[in-house]
């Protein structure tokens, strides 16, 4: 034990002299002969490149800053054009209005059932049929493959008049089924392309981990749910979040398949927003409001409130999304789609 | 033996199947089916919707969408200007934004997740309403008077005026379109060893040479990729005016066949393109010895 301990500290010291005084030293004439290298003109560029990227990033934020700052105005400030991205005052109070016109929790519910069971559908199937293009071999393959690219190409359009049929014929209309349904089978929105990236994962996983499992044993279906899948956590993180911001935006298909209000997806409720905004508000939706509004004598809704309203259909997304953000990049990085 | 190798070659064919079984189903139920009673509906006319009879009527509605419709041609001229238009520059922006990101700055996590956030916001009803309040001409708006003076203002008259903020709210639209792409490009880029960058500077090119023999060669079959996601992307974008209109034929109209035969016409047009495309940019992807080289790369700095 002392032995052990003893040649240790040997090691450690024996190490310590290899990162000795000298090359250290030597290392940094290096650093600062290159940087006394660095010439004027890539000075510039380099301080080039950073303005253009803020400025980029301003571009890119600027929808986002937009909405929270017009959702925060007052009337008054709304329409003075010196008040940009200050508000003189912030009023907190369009949030509540919005909340309440959107009816939020209601439609929350329905936009996550949607979102969830979807994004679902999609890691579920997409995973375990782009397992059977990347490791298996059988007659039809490529032909299947095709197809899978072919359901990307494909607008909607084409093809919803008889799916918008099949599911009058199953009465699954007015509810979230032509939606969620698809998602299992590999389609719906985007399948085709996660698919593709689980393919494209799956093909750049060393095989041993694979054929040591079935060596010893283990089933086809044990070795995809107990060895592959823990592995592939970059492709089902890329998966997750794109088919999650893809369903929860979407309103085409919602809109064709569901006409009864009460079940709408979240994000359809923003046009009622609009109703509100350009048409004076109706008795009993003013009633409720009024009592809020009683102080000011401005209109109870107004394109502060629909930013706010908009605002708040964003933020469950903008969550996830910030939580699963670094995993999400680095997945992209890791998917090897581009190979 | 000679029997139990055949057996453990068709399990595992089988096995194969069984994996790829939900997409087969998933293939007859929402796809073959549906496209098939789409075709069937455009040469023909609905008599009922329950267990869809119809009647063929031969190629009636393509004579109305190429010679009676006068909506529909310049409506499909326009989406393809539209798209001739706007998927090159998304492109292009989004190279160089990847490029830059890509190159050794400070805050590159903080740019690439600010890029990425346009796509958050979607493409759906919450970028409608930013878009309807004019969001993407106030980013760079000159009309304002804040980044030129008014005389200048004054000088160029309410139409160069005008048309430079539309021109811009262009450019912005566009750049906010190209999360995907960007972070497409960033997955190439990072794939590029860098021991590549590293013996060129040694035998003395610049940076301009090394973007020409390197990375773009490198990353050529990632721009394809990108170039034809593009295309599809601007073609199904639920905004295109096509499929507005195909929608109204349908569901406003009902207008079932017509709005088939559209549809048909319009799938057939974008196959074609993507096809073309792929097959003229085929030659110029550059796809050997690459591979191998950045898998060793990959080896020795993991």
């Amino acid at each position: 034990m002392t032995e052990e301990a003893a040649t240790k500290k040997w090691r450690t010291s024996n190490n310590k002299t290899q990162y000795s005084i000298p090359g250290f030293i030597r290392n940094m004439q290096e650093r600062m002969a290159e940087r006394r290298a660095l010439k004027l003109s890539d000075r510039v560029f380099r301080i080039g490149t950073y303005i253009l990227l803020f400025d980029l990033a301003f571009v890119f934020l600027f929808p986002f800053f937009y909405m929270i700052v017009t959702s925060l105005k007052t009337n008054a400030d709304l329409y003075n054009f010196t008040v940009n991205w200050v508000p003189r005052t912030v009023k907190i109070q369009n949030y509540v209005i919005a909340f309440r016109a959107l009816d939020y929790i209601k439609y929350l519910k329905n936009s996550l059932i949607l979102t969830l069971l979807g994004t679902a559908g999609h890691i579920l199937a997409c995973s375990f049929i782009g397992y059977g293009f990347a490791r298996y071999d059988f007659p039809g393959k490529t032909l299947l493959f095709s197809i899978v690219i072919l359901s990307l190409i494909v607008p909607v359009q084409t093809i919803i008049i008889p799916q918008y049929m099949i599911f009058c014929n199953l009465k699954w209309l007015n509810t979230y089924l032509p939606m969620i349904v698809p998602t299992f089978f590999g389609y719906g929105l985007k399948g085709g392309l996660f698919i593709f990236i689980f393919r494209q994962f799956y093909l750049g996983l060393p095989k041993a981990l694979e054929d040591a499992a079935k060596i010893d044993g283990c089933g086809f279906f044990r070795t995809y749910w107990n060895i592959v899948l823990p592995v592939a956590q970059s492709a089902l993180l890329v998966t997750l979040v794109l088919s999650l911001v893809w369903h929860w935006n979407d309103f085409y298909e919602p809109s064709i398949y569901i006409s009864k209000m009460m079940k709408t997806p979240l994000p359809s409720r923003l046009n009622e927003l609009v109703n509100l905004v350009n048409t004076p508000p109706s008795e009993e939706i003013f009633d409720s409001l009024i009592e809020l509004e009683a102080m000011e004598e401005e209109m109870a809704i107004n394109n502060a409130v629909l930013m706010a309203g908009t605002f708040l259909v964003v933020i469950p997304v903008m969550t996830a999304f910030a939580f699963l953000q670094s995993k999400f990049m680095q997945g992209i990085e890791r998917t090897g789609l581009v190979e | 033996m000679k029997k139990f190798r055949i057996g453990a070659e068709k399990r595992n064919i089988l096995e194969g199947y069984i994996f790829v079984l939900p997409f087969i189903l998933g293939t007859l139920i929402f796809f073959a089916f549906p496209l098939y009673m789409s075709i069937k509906l455009s040469f023909g006319k609905l008599q009922r919707i329950e267990g869809f009879i119809i009647r063929w009527i031969g190629f009636g509605n393509y004579l109305k969408a190429f010679i009676t419709d006068t909506k529909f041609i310049p409506m499909f001229v326009g989406v393809f200007r539209h798209t001739l238009i706007k998927a090159p520059l998304t492109i292009i922006f989004a190279l160089i934004i990847a490029i830059l990101i890509n190159k050794n700055v400070k805050f590159r996590g903080f740019f690439r997740t600010v890029f990425f956030i346009p796509f958050l916001l979607g493409m759906g009803e919450v970028m409608k309403q930013l878009l309807g309040q004019g969001v993407d001409r106030q980013v760079v708006s000159i009309s304002g008077g804040r980044l030129l003076p008014r005389e200048l203002l004054m000088y160029l008259g309410p139409k160069v005026v005008e048309a430079i903020d539309s021109f811009f709210g262009i450019i912005i639209v566009v750049l906010w379109g190209s999360g995907v792409q960007i972070l497409l490009f960033l997955s190439g880029l990072q794939s590029i060893p860098a021991s590549l960058y590293e013996s060129s500077k040694v035998d003395g090119a610049t940076e301009w040479e090394m973007f020409w023999k390197i990375t773009f060669p490198m990353i050529s079959p990632i721009l394809l990729l990108n170039i034809v996601y593009t295309l599809i992307a601007s073609f199904t974008d639920i905004t295109n005016p096509i499929l507005e209109y195909i929608q109204n034929l349908a569901f406003k109209g009902m207008e079932f066949e017509y709005a088939a035969t559209i549809g048909w016409i319009y799938f057939v047009f974008i196959i074609i393109l993507v096809m073309l495309v792929f097959i003229l940019l085929r030659n110029y992807v550059y796809t050997t010895d690459a591979k191998e080289a950045k898998r060793n790369d990959r080896r020795s700095s993991y």
